[in-house]
């Protein structure tokens, strides 16, 4: 007990006074295997460097769509999973956050010894992959997860009684009467109640599960919670009993959310703040406000006008994407979303793909194509099976039927016999870069960049 | 289909877990004995297990060996009747009411050792490849290919010859067979189980591993090994039979295959007792328990389960 | 043009020529604990040419309903107890002729009408493919199946028998190396290149992008609009006279979904196929809907034209459930959240299903099934609060009421 009045006391004060978890630069990059020996033949890179800052007593929303990285990213920060790069950091100070950020910008071997001695202090007390005894109990404690399914999140075979006890008994905070007692008012604090104590998972409906999943992530008190898409699938009657009750825990135990979700509408409802994510990066994040009213990203935008809304004008009609997301194995170069975008520039990646592609769904010349040679993503060599092709793609590039904005990102094209020379010109990676107060996004339009086009 | 609600069953408030486990438990027998071909089979089954249980009481126990058929060697090939030999006798005066009696204790013995080992050892190589998964399942796995790259009836009895004719040798080579089966379908089941979110959970509030895996891994991954069991408990004792029909264990040893064996000479003549009987008990041992593990397969199939 | 017969079924006051028009419709479940009332009396039309948008919470029958049009509620566990399913489709409608009741049909028949006149696209596209066929294979046999007369027409009226049997796919063994040689192999081909055709028409008018190419693929190369696509063509290759569409988007992200629901609504303003969309969700079914039906626990509560049933609703669910969703109105943590589950269906008593929840119900909301009544031109509701207290013999007091919250 005296450890839980600890913590409150930790955590009085303000809202959003200190952050509860710091990520920096976090990838999680799964291998692909191949073949008889599994080799790694490639990466998906399902979260692909995203800084991103909770701050105590806060929610943010994180929304995407699916394979976006959403997901895997919220396992990443709950421990799941560990990160293939980068650091996820708990209740890092902001003094300690400007040093490590200050350490980082340092290329590692240029490092002096007080500076590897600091970084090293400050990961063993906050990285969640390299805590060790009582600082990752504190960690494990604090950062609790509630899933979007709650038929799989809850072991079947187990009492109600014996899941939303099991942190407690894990934790050595309660045993026999005074755990069931301590059970029972957890249940009480989620509209469940003592009846239910001796139930399997099974007797209860889809609501009425997730509220015995959060019952059991308050268990031990935490700090922070994920909730990974905790109303996806439930009836909209259903899911407002349970974004109440969350709203309803959170002001009475001051905890801070990470909150999951594809559904605007939700998102906009519960978060502070919000980030959207597409292909494994955070595009653009600001307040839910700035974010709904003034969308700095063609893909926040995109998403906005694709979701139907009670409240919209009847007469306004949905508009959807062209095209599919692309590989995760394979990120765009620039802006990623520049495949799909409504409203690219030549500066927002184009590349050699690009070109493959436009021939493939536009165009019936790229069934003569037998290789393509690669120099760089943005320079490469495409061989034809006979002149007459090469030809005709070549007419085709230059002729300006190409996307309007991709023809003058293409620097040069040649064609040498059987073979078509494609030169893009190159441009860096995207930055998300902060436009407003508090609102940061990547698209060049609203960046400094926009001075380039 | 899954747009109609559930109902859901009214369950009157339990005060303790110990109540709502053993209502659980007391459900689940009601379930399987609703099937009235699972009762037959485990009417059977009870009739076999008091058999063995009852042997020494139902026939007058051979000494020093109470396994080694009773010699009367002046009632040879008597048919089914004779007095003092209600089932007749074999060419070398055993007792078939006594072979089938004793014969019952022998495969008793037979398939629970057998499965007992098989299990326990399938069940830890099975969890440890699914469970650890990586280098661990890499290895395990290709073991696992070998052995089931060889037919078991082949390996058994490749197994027995190199041993020596003896029924503890029959023992051993189901066991060093069997396991590969149970090995295989624990890991398929534990991958699966893995991917439950409960798992995540237990990860999430800090469990070991080792208890999640006792709590969340095992017990529900270990439906489908006890219904293979109780299959394997008929199936094996149909195997040993054969494997003592071709004469891999001791020669008057009271063992239905043994028992089938030595009177199958006789068929051609007339003497058909002292096959037909011990052949019946096998047929009815492999049919019972076959029988049985379907009623359960239905009963404790996760899909059908939770409803 | 409009039968007589489909005119004087409407309950509704309707105009318009009716497509379908479901009548007290009830399909049961047998469980161990008794009957499931799944569907439980339910009457709607469907009009010519109109989108019908059925939306309702899980478990409130929309999806059976939806499948009984075909025959496809597995039986046993379910029960046909009652109702009736009329069709017109456009060819007895051309000849003047009466509906045909869906449940009560020949086999055969239904064979005729199950993806020909009435074609059905499903929640999950990855499910409803084949894996093991190509795309252009897996249309080619609509086209075969419903559409086999069409594949001749560029042979002339007078082709080979074995050549009709052909694209009727009926073709044996023998015939099949028949068709191989030279005589009839160019005739087997032009059949062939007519389908290949026809279905390229029909992904083209999906919007897919380079059709020929994706006809050689098989369905796990697509991404999941893309096959959501493909079963779109595959409905409407035979022009059925309605679509019956189960959840068609829900699988899907927004973006994409937004898309295809588009797809839906432009095909259907083109060929004025009639549209049974079913969904979950108020706001799509907002979206793409002229009149909506809202159904609970296995009945419908109400029924009108979109823009009224939104702008006024009249059941005390549907205004529940409009205020359930989250948006710019509500603050956080005031969510008019619906209290309590939907209740059982087994054997149900005479009661309005809503009134375990319902904060107006009174005491006749849980004896007496409420009415269907005409509220207003084309807009149904079934609640006591609209009721005559003289009809059910009670006080005007005892009716339920907006101006009384009773919980």
């Amino acid at each position: 007990m005296t450890s839980v009045r600890a913590q409150s006391l930790e955590r009085e004060g303000s809202v959003g006074d200190r952050p509860v978890m710091t990520l920096i630069d976090v990838e999680k990059h799964f291998p692909i295997k191949d073949g008889v020996l599994q080799k790694v033949v490639g990466h998906v890179k399902a979260v692909d460097g995203v800084s991103l800052e909770i701050r105590r007593g806060e929610t943010l929303g994180l929304v995407g769509e699916s394979g976006c990285g959403k997901t895997t990213l919220g396992r990443c920060i709950s421990g799941i999973t560990a990160p293939t790069g980068g650091g996820i950091y708990f209740r890092l100070s902001d003094v300690d956050r400007a040093a490590l950020e200050d350490i980082l910008a340092t290329p590692g071997k240029e490092r002096t010894p007080e500076q590897r001695k600091r970084m090293e202090r400050i990961e063993s007390r906050h990285l969640i992959t390299a805590l060790t005894g009582d600082a990752w109990r504190a960690y494990r404690r604090n950062c609790q997860v509630v899933f979007q399914d709650a038929f799989s999140s809850l072991n079947p075979r187990q009492l109600v009684k014996d899941i939303v006890g099991r942190p407690l008994r894990i934790h050595k905070e309660a045993s026999g009467a005074e755990l069931t007692e301590r059970v029972v008012s957890l249940l009480e604090s989620v509209g469940m109640g003592r009846q239910h104590l001796f139930r399997y998972p099974h007797q209860f409906s889809g609501g009425q599960r997730q509220r015995i999943s959060i019952a059991r992530a308050l268990a031990l008190d935490p700090e922070f919670i994920v909730l990974d898409e905790p109303t996806s699938a439930l009836d909209v009657s259903v899911q407002a009993q349970i974004l109440n009750l969350l709203h309803e825990l959170q002001r009475d135990r001051g905890l801070t959310y990470l909150f999951i979700s594809h559904d605007l509408g939700v998102v906009k409802l519960m978060s502070d703040r919000i980030a959207v994510m597409y292909l494994g990066e955070v595009v653009e994040q600001g307040t839910a406000t700035e974010l709904f009213e003034r969308p700095r990203h063609p893909y926040t935008e995109a998403l906005l006008a694709a979701n139907p809304d009670l409240d919209a004008d009847v007469d306004k009609e949905i508009e959807g994407l062209e095209g599919t997301v692309p590989d995760p194995a394979n990120p765009p170069e620039g802006c990623r979303f520049h495949t799909r975008c409504p409203v690219a520039t030549p500066i927002c990646g184009w590349e050699v793909d690009d070109a493959v592609t436009w021939l493939s769904v536009e165009t019936n010349l790229l069934d003569a194509m037998t290789a393509v040679e690669r120099r760089s993503n943005f320079d490469a060599t495409l061989a034809f099976a006979d002149d007459g092709s090469a030809e005709a793609v070549g007419k085709a590039m230059t002729a300006g039927s190409v996307p309007p904005a991709m023809a003058p990102a293409l620097e040069s094209v040649s064609v040498d016999g059987s073979k078509v020379l494609l030169r893009f010109l190159p441009v860096p990676p995207v930055e998300l870069e902060e436009v407003e107060p508090g609102h940061v996004t990547s698209c060049v339009l609203h960046t400094s960049r926009r001075r380039e086009l | 289909m899954a747009d109609v609600a559930q109902p859901r069953t009214v369950i009157p408030p339990a005060t303790g877990a110990l109540t709502v486990r053993l209502r659980r438990l007391g459900e689940v027998t009601v379930q399987t004995l609703r099937n009235p071909v699972t009762v037959i089979g485990l009417v059977i089954i009870v009739l076999m297990f008091a058999m063995a249980l009852l042997a020494p009481v139902l026939t007058t126990p051979n000494e020093p060996n109470p396994y080694q058929m009773p010699r009367d060697w002046t009632a040879l090939n008597e048919p089914p009747g004779t007095p003092g030999h209600p089932l007749g006798t074999t060419a070398h005066g055993g007792d078939v009411l006594y072979g089938v009696i004793w014969g019952s204790r022998t495969s008793l013995w037979l398939s629970l050792i057998v499965v007992a080992v098989t299990v326990t050892i399938g069940t830890v190589v099975g969890s440890l490849a699914g469970f650890i998964g990586g280098k661990v399942d890499e290895i395990l796995m290709r073991v696992v290919d070998v052995f089931l790259a060889i037919p078991e009836l082949i390996f058994a009895l490749a197994i027995a010859a190199v041993l020596g004719p003896s029924f503890s040798n029959i023992i051993l080579a189901l066991a060093i067979v069997y396991w590969v089966k149970y090995a295989r379908i624990i890991r398929g089941q534990i991958i699966h189980v893995k991917q439950n979110e409960y798992v995540d959970s237990a990860r999430v509030i800090g469990d070991t591993k080792f208890r999640i895996y006792l709590k969340d891994v095992l017990p529900n991954s270990i439906t489908p090994v006890m219904v293979q069991a109780t299959m394997d408990m008929g199936a094996i004792v149909l195997v040993g039979a054969t494997l003592s029909f071709i004469g891999l264990s001791e020669a008057g040893l009271a063992e239905w295959g043994v028992l089938v064996s030595e009177g199958q000479v006789g068929i051609s003549t007339g003497r058909w007792w002292a096959s037909t009987f011990p052949g019946l008990m096998i047929f009815l041992w492999a049919l019972a328990f076959n029988l049985v593990g379907d009623g359960l397969r239905d009963v404790l199939d996760p899909r059908t389960e939770s409803r | 043009m409009t039968s007589t017969a489909a005119a004087g079924v409407s309950a509704e006051g309707a105009t318009r020529a009716l497509v379908a028009s479901v009548q007290d419709l009830s399909i049961h479940f047998k469980t161990k604990a008794g009957m499931v009332h799944a569907v439980d009396g339910v009457s709607f039309d469907i009009r010519d040419g109109e989108t019908l948008g059925l939306v309702g919470e899980t478990g409130c029958g929309k999806s059976v309903t939806a499948r009984s049009f075909m025959r496809l509620v597995a039986s046993p566990p379910g029960v046909y107890a009652g109702g009736k399913i009329d069709f017109w489709s456009s060819e007895t409608r051309a000849a003047g002729g009466g509906p045909v009741n869906l449940l009560t049909i020949a086999d055969d028949e239904m064979l005729d009408i199950r993806g020909n006149r009435i074609a059905m696209i499903f929640q999950d596209p990855g499910k409803a493919l084949n894996p093991a066929l190509s795309i252009g294979n897996q249309l080619a046999e609509v086209f075969y199946q419903h559409r086999s007369d069409e594949l001749l027409e560029p042979l002339g009226p007078n082709a080979p028998v074995i050549i009709r049997r052909a694209a009727n796919q009926e073709s044996g063994k023998v015939e099949r190396v028949l068709l191989k040689l030279p005589p009839l192999r160019s005739k087997a081909a032009k059949v062939r290149e007519e389908v290949e055709d026809h279905v390229a028409a029909a992904l083209a008018e999906t919007q897919i992008p380079n059709p020929r190419k994706i006809m050689d693929r098989y369905p796990h190369e697509l991404s999941g609009g893309m096959k959501q696509r493909v079963l779109i063509a595959q409905a409407l290759a035979c022009n059925p006279d309605l679509l019956i569409a189960d959840e068609p988007t829900t699988a899907l992200d927004v973006t994409i979904q937004a898309r295809i629901l588009n797809l839906i609504r432009e095909l259907q303003q083109r060929r004025r196929t009639s549209v049974l969309y079913i969904s979950h969700d108020l706001s799509l079914v907002r979206e793409i809907s002229d009149r909506v039906a809202v159904m609970y626990a296995g009945r419908i509560a109400e029924i009108g034209r979109t823009d009224d049933v939104f702008r006024q609703p009249l059941h005390p669910y549907t205004r529940s459930l409009m205020a359930a969703v989250p948006s710019s109105r509500n603050k956080r943590g005031e969510l008019a959240a619906i209290e309590g589950t939907v209740p059982e269906l087994i054997d149900p008593q005479p009661s309005c299903r809503f009134h375990t929840r319902c904060p107006y119900a009174a005491g006749v909301c849980g004896e007496v099934d409420p009415r269907f009544l005409r509220h207003d031109f084309d807009h149904g509701v079934a609640c006591h609060i609209y009721d005559e207290p003289a009809e059910l013999g009670i006080r005007p007091d005892e009716l339920p009421s907006y101006e009384r919250r009773t919980r």
